[in-house]
């Protein structure tokens, strides 16, 4: 059966998500967040439409906060702030599973 | 598809009072005994509590390890399942859950559900100091950690990052070997994964379409398959959402004594998860209960409305307008949000979709907000003699279902699904 990020359609988008698993599976935790985080900002420079209005909360509010978070400056463009450097399995896999759900979602 | 009750001892302040009646949590917890001890008699297969603390009026559940060692003595067959108990050491500490846990396995013949998480909401973290963005980690490490004590003799110790201990024989050991099944809270769908990979079933609330539910259980099972690092000495694939349920002979009478109190949950728990309402909750004063009844009736389902869901649900079985009529209404906005409110027929028919879309176990909330409890014995009683037994008896061809899922898995197994 194939992955779920396979379903992800822009090729970099994809590629990105694709080293994100690797580096999960051999323990670089760090660097899928980093990855992860990376996609996800893309997804929302691609869809400005996420950070109108109300979407602006529900995208910010629900992206994890386990040592990274999401702020949108006062430009109105979103970065990720690093509260520490080191992860755990659990977390990366969340930043991973986040960011590929919203990707299929918006159709990425 | 099994199927299980699921407990907060939600008690709404009055609307006209600022204190509960004296005895408004004694005869609660009575209530809730009185109900479970109904439900093991008609084949529930489990029941889970939560533990929160200090969310008043949404859950008084703070000691889940204390009503259920109760609910223990008062059952035979019913599994007895955390959902969950807080991990992180300073609500809990490592090995106080690993005694609590064996120590009701064995009281109850081995029938307890280890179901673990984390917490979410501001007044539980800030009123035990644990910071939100360490949460998954103190969970992660502490969980580990318990699974080795309930296991390993003697616990060889550790220093982590935030918990350490040294090397103790930490008894007694539970009954069930290795250890009883583990779970993992999964109120954001992508814990369901992490769940998947650590081989923990998973206790969701939100679920969604038909196809979407089905892609998400076999995304689940196709990483149990080939991806999973156990937490523990044994996996758990499951997965198990929670539903609202009110089942009466009609849907009038289904929504006239269950609507409110399903609303009350999804506006209290959007309430107390709210980083805004919920963090600045003025301790002892606020009646939320008063707040929810004053609303209009639109703005019941939480402060956020459509945009903040307690539950994901069907989507109204694919319609995207609302009925008109306002039975058809009501029931089309609490199948949105996955309820299962309506007469034994129509709530077969949100179950089927469920069943459908594979899923393990259903866990309904019969207890909350304002329900009364003749009402909730009531639905809990037509719910077992003319819903679940359809499901129990097709149960088989899910289990073989499962076993296809789990070919070439070669870690063992413990789960009661």
């Amino acid at each position: 059966m194939a992955s779920k990020v396979d379903r992800i359609q822009d090729e970099s988008l994809r590629t990105a998500l694709q080293d994100a698993q690797t580096a999960l599976r051999t323990g670089d935790y760090k660097k899928v967040v980093e990855l992860a985080s990376g996609a996800y900002v893309e997804l929302l420079r691609r869809k400005p439409e996420l950070l109108q209005g109300q979407a602006q909360f529900m995208s910010v509010m629900f992206f994890p906060r386990l040592g990274a978070h999401l702020v949108v400056n006062t430009n109105g463009v979103p970065e990720i702030v690093w509260d520490r450097e080191k992860f755990i399995f659990s977390e990366a896999i969340t930043y991973y599973e986040y960011t590929v759900d919203n990707l299929i979602k918006n159709k990425l | 598809m099994k199927f299980g009750l699921f407990y907060e001892h939600q008690i709404p302040r009055p609307r006209d009072q600022e204190q509960w009646d004296p005895d408004a949590e004694h005869q609660m917890m009575k209530n809730a005994l009185d109900q479970i001890e109904l439900a093991d008699q008609l084949g529930f297969d489990y029941v889970f509590e939560v533990e929160h603390h200090f969310l008043e009026e949404y859950s008084h559940s703070s000691a889940p390890e204390v009503f259920l060692a109760a609910a223990s003595q008062r059952t035979k067959n019913i599994r007895l399942g955390h959902g969950i108990v807080l991990m992180p050491p300073r609500y809990n500490h490592p090995a106080r859950v690993a005694e609590r846990i064996a120590t009701l396995d064995l009281v109850s013949d081995g029938r307890v559900e280890f179901g673990t998480g984390e917490s979410g909401s501001e007044m539980e973290m800030g009123g035990f100091g644990v910071q939100r963005e360490d949460k998954k980690q103190m969970w992660e490490e502490a969980t580990r950690e318990v699974v080795k004590m309930m296991t390993e003799t003697p616990y060889p110790g550790m220093e982590g990052a935030y918990f350490g201990m040294p090397s103790r024989n930490v008894v007694p050991k539970p009954l069930q070997k290795p250890h009883p099944p583990l779970w993992v809270a999964s109120s954001r769908r992508e814990t369901t994964m992490v769940g998947a990979r650590l081989g923990m079933g998973s206790l969701g609330f939100a679920f969604e379409t038909p196809t979407e539910a089905e892609e998400r259980a076999e995304e689940y099972y196709r990483l149990v398959r080939e991806e999973c690092y156990p937490i523990g000495k044994a996996i758990n694939p499951a997965l198990g959402v929670v539903s609202v349920l009110s089942c009466f002979d009609s849907d009038e009478e289904a929504i006239e004594k269950g609507m409110e109190g399903a609303q009350f949950f999804a506006y209290s728990l959007a309430y107390f998860y709210n980083p805004f309402t919920g963090g600045n909750h003025a301790p002892g004063k606020k009646n939320i209960y008063k707040q929810f009844a004053d609303a209009p009736e639109d703005q019941r389902w939480g402060p956020f409305g459509d945009a903040f869901r307690g539950f994901g649900g069907f989507g109204g079985g694919g319609s995207g307008d609302e009925p008109k009529d306002e039975v058809t209404r009501a029931l089309w906005r609490a199948a949105q949000r996955g309820g299962c409110i309506g007469s034994p027929d129509f709530i077969k028919d949100t179950l089927r979709q469920y069943e459908a879309s594979h899923l393990d176990l259903m866990i309904f909330v019969a207890q909350c907000g304002a329900r009364k409890h003749d009402d909730v014995m009531d639905s809990i009683y037509r719910t077992g003699t003319k819903v679940i037994p359809e499901f129990k008896e097709r149960h088989a061809e899910h289990q073989k279902w499962r076993a296809r899922q789990l070919e070439g898995v070669e870690h063992l197994v413990n789960s009661t699904i």
